[in-house]
């Protein structure tokens, strides 16, 4: 078998020499990936902690935004040329660490970079600061004054592995605000965020130690300590049990940023579904469910389909069901492991129990096949399904129904895909965003989120600043102190 | 061939025979799916979906495996209900309709399957031992199998004096101390059996107190059903060591009995020298490992989920699919624990994770 050792990580200041390294085998179609991930001493995390904090204070915060765009646009550049060693290497890697289909890894991995470029970077920061030179330096206030916005000086990252090159959201938005970041690699996907870094100090030496990437077992020990004593914001993703044990170790003071499970679901009006646009739609919402398998936080669980249109709810079924079947000879599913294939076979058979006597169809795709399609005729209640490509399609009689059955998971909503006529979008996006939905968007979007996107109904850059304010009063207060003054 | 009626003559029969060859099992299990196979409708229309019927089920291993989540959604029984039938019910939530429950016409067939299989692998020849049961009896829990498998093994092989250690308000902690203090005094071995975390609690109160006991020669202990949030989690290698160091019995005689509600029939360890222990049961009961998406065996060697097929389930459904990991071993299984559900990576919301928080 061919084995390939990587270095995972990105550890300014120290050597490989100077940490101790734990291997994370990785194993798909015959080839093996061994990742060597750092296991640093808490002092180690402390002294690494000390240097970010003081690079980023001397050669981060001394530059604009607009400079800092300017860096990310050029290592995106590079990992956008399909011909650049690095994408090379991720093409290579990721797919083999993740164990999602190749092709899968770099569609997707290419969206998501398109995402990062010079004008989108600056969308981003538009998005959420009316005047971005507000991060450079102090601007005039409309109330009167002048305002500044800083970001933190350590904002330290727990990332998640559920699809891959995750971290580049979170890293990109600490360097947008000029924070010295440290993130704590995912052990499902170790490699990206390491890569990034390193790809950044090469394009721009002087952020050489203005990052640097980790890792640690489980919930990590006294190195995690270290580490978390020094932030003064922490961004975490994960389930709610991972982020309240960070939470939980972090002084009252630190900011705590929490991306916890989601759950989306589409909604398709009985307008969308004649016999031309009703196939292109479960298009759409089969890429939706195929993407990184259903990983994302982003990924539709249920498609509430209105009856009364050309093609009926259980059509649609059949419909998506065809094209998951198409999809999986393109971007195969990720082979699963026992537990995962035992929660597949679970929540298809739970299904199997509720079926009346004569309703054997409701279950689309035997299974053998790479996906499954339940067809409820009656409006479900929305439940997560056993996710890698397992949807329902549920059959409702108005729009009106969606928001009530989804409500009661207030905390967990985030995606919704609708494909309805304009008045109709309005009127669910005023149902489903006092449901507690986050991000309303186009079936076949929802797994592609746009740049400058609210990640869970938040604003990724404005909540990591502190603003400090010159009020007016200063101001007018200095005014008699001038030297030109009479 | 009659398929209306159970063949249970013919088990009590198979059962208190001393083996059995591949075709007699066999012969038997055929038997026994065609009668569930025409007396249930639900079980039915399970196995016409995966294509199986009594013509193309050829052997016990073609036979389709009703995962136990089945026992909760639906009342899988042969004979109607009658008000004397036992009534086993799983454990966990309180919710009565999500607990899954196996019906019990009458218990002949399996208290015959729990005796011969008790005697052979706890008693090992010993007729009767004095025993000491750590687990509630069964007017305090008569829907539990645990409770009646130790209630039968108090009556048909404890010695006069067995007893049980089990109050309202927790083991009796002191009752146990002297009990154990005299079979130490008077030097007959001792029988100790009981739900695992009960022997945690028991572990971690001797530890408190500083004290451990020697128990005679000969003297075993029983403990079955993992701990279920009931007590703290340890190493299976750590509670065998502790078990056998605070009560001076060896490890090659602190058996594990592997048991569910949805069996009919026991499987059992030879001790614990080496954790994990090799599973097997009696020759009524034969398992493979099954790919669960897909129902079929696993290549040989390889990890899957235990699905057993027990003749002693007469009533119900005779194979079930578990929710266990097993590995193969020499003469039996390996137990690697439970396939909780995959947890999802990252940000997407796992069903096993989405109920857990839906319930705290």
């Amino acid at each position: 078998m061919n084995v390939q050792r990587v270095e995972a990580g990105y550890l300014p200041g120290l050597s490989s020499a100077d940490v101790q390294w734990q291997t994370l085998p990785f194993e798909q179609d015959g080839q093996r990936v061994d990742v060597a991930v750092p296991v640093l001493t808490a002092a180690q995390m402390q002294a690494l902690a000390l240097r970010v904090k003081r690079a980023s204070a001397q050669h981060l915060k001394t530059m604009t935004v607009s400079e800092i765009i300017t860096i990310i646009d050029r290592a995106i550049a590079r990992l956008l040329d399909p011909n650049d060693p690095l994408r090379r290497q991720a093409d290579a890697l990721l797919p083999v660490v993740t164990g999602y289909d190749a092709d899968m890894v770099r569609l997707g991995l290419t969206g998501l970079l398109k995402t990062f470029r010079a004008p989108q970077l600056h969308r981003f920061v538009a998005e959420d600061f009316a005047n971005p030179k507000v991060l450079d330096s102090f601007q005039p206030a409309i109330k009167g004054g002048a305002v500044r916005a800083y970001g933190p000086q350590l904002l330290v990252h727990s990332w998640a592995g559920n699809v891959p090159a995750l971290a580049l959201w979170s890293l990109i938005c600490g360097l947008l605000v000029k924070a010295g970041n440290v993130g704590k690699l995912p052990s499902a996907e170790p490699l990206f965020a390491g890569w990034f870094a390193r790809l950044l100090a090469d394009v721009h030496p002087p952020l050489a130690d203005c990052m640097a990437v980790v890792w640690w077992r489980g919930a990590g020990d006294d190195d995690a300590s270290a580490l978390y004593a020094q932030a003064d914001t922490v961004v975490a993703y994960g389930g709610n049990d991972a982020l309240h044990a960070i939470q939980r170790r972090l002084p009252v003071t630190t900011r705590f940023l929490a991306h916890g499970h989601k759950l989306g679901f589409g909604v398709v009006s009985a307008m969308a579904l004649d016999a031309q646009k009703a196939p292109a739609l479960a298009r759409r919402a089969a890429w939706d469910v195929m993407r990184y398998d259903q990983q994302g936080c982003y990924s539709p669980h249920v498609f509430y389909v209105q009856r009364g249109g050309r093609v009926p709810p259980r059509q649609f079924a059949s419909y998506l069901a065809g094209e998951l079947s198409n999809l999986q000879h393109r971007f195969p599913r990720r082979a699963m492991d026992l537990e995962e294939s035992a929660a597949v076979a679970k929540w298809r058979q739970s299904i199997e129990w509720q079926l009346p006597a004569d309703g054997a169809d409701a279950l689309i795709g035997d299974p053998d096949s790479a996906w499954s399609v339940a067809y409820a005729d009656a409006a479900q209640p929305l439940m997560p399904t056993a996710l890698q490509r397992s949807i329902v399609v549920a059959g409702i009689d108005t729009l009106d129904e969606v928001a009530p059955l989804v409500a009661a998971h207030h905390d967990y909503l985030q995606t919704a895909g609708v494909a309805a006529t304009p008045e109709e979008l309005y009127r669910l996006a005023e149902q489903l965003g006092a449901a507690g939905v986050t991000r309303i968007s186009a079936i076949g979007s929802m797994s592609v989120p746009e740049a400058g996107w609210h990640h869970d109904g938040r604003f990724n850059l404005l909540d990591l600043v502190r603003m400090t304010e010159i009020e007016q009063s200063a101001e007018t207060a200095a005014d008699p102190f001038a030297p030109y003054e009479p | 061939m009659n398929n209306v009626a159970p063949p249970v003559a013919e088990l009590l029969e198979f059962i208190a025979q001393d083996s059995c060859t591949d075709e007699q099992f066999d012969q038997l299990a055929l038997r026994l799916f065609a009668y569930q196979y025409g007396a249930s409708a639900p079980y039915r229309s399970f196995c016409q979906r995966r294509g199986a019927t009594v013509r193309n089920v050829k052997t016990w291993s073609d036979i389709p495996a009703v995962p136990i989540d089945a026992f909760k959604a639906m009342e899988l029984r042969c004979e109607p209900a009658r008000p004397d039938e036992r009534v086993f019910m799983t454990s966990g939530t309180t919710r009565a309709d999500m607990r899954g429950r196996h019906f019990h016409p009458h218990l002949a067939v399996y208290d015959l399957s729990m005796t011969r299989n008790f005697a052979a692998r706890v008693m090992q020849g010993t007729p009767r031992l004095p025993m000491g049961i750590l687990f509630p009896d069964e007017v305090a829990m008569p829907n539990s199998s645990l409770a009646h498998y130790l209630a039968l093994a108090k009556s048909a092989f404890g010695s006069e004096g067995s007893r049980y250690f089990m109050s309202p308000q927790g083991i009796d902690l002191d009752g146990l101390w002297r009990q154990l203090e005299e079979a130490e005094r008077n030097g007959e071995p001792y029988a100790l059996l009981g739900a695992s975390f009960s022997f945690v609690h028991v572990i971690d109160a001797l530890r408190r107190e500083g004290r451990a006991f020697r128990l005679p020669p000969g003297s075993r202990i029983l403990d079955t059903g993992g701990y279920k949030g009931q007590s703290r989690e340890l190493p299976l290698d750590t509670f065998y060591a502790e078990l056998s160091a605070l009560l001076g019995v060896p490890r090659s005689l602190c058996i594990n009995m592997y048991g569910m509600t949805e069996l009919s029939t026991q499987f059992y360890d030879d001790g614990n020298a080496t954790v994990p222990s090799v599973k097997s049961g009696p020759h009524w009961i034969r398992s493979r490992l099954v790919d669960p998406a897909t129902g079929r065996t696993v290549p040989a060697g390889e990890r899957g989920i235990l699905a057993h097929c027990d003749l002693g389930n007469f009533n119900s459904v005779n194979t079930i699919l578990t929710e266990d990991v097993g590995a193969p071993a020499d003469g039996g299984f390996l137990l690697l624990g439970r396939a909780e559900g995959a947890q999802a990576k990252g940000c997407s919301l796992a069903v096993e994770e989405f109920i857990q928080s839906a319930r705290s």
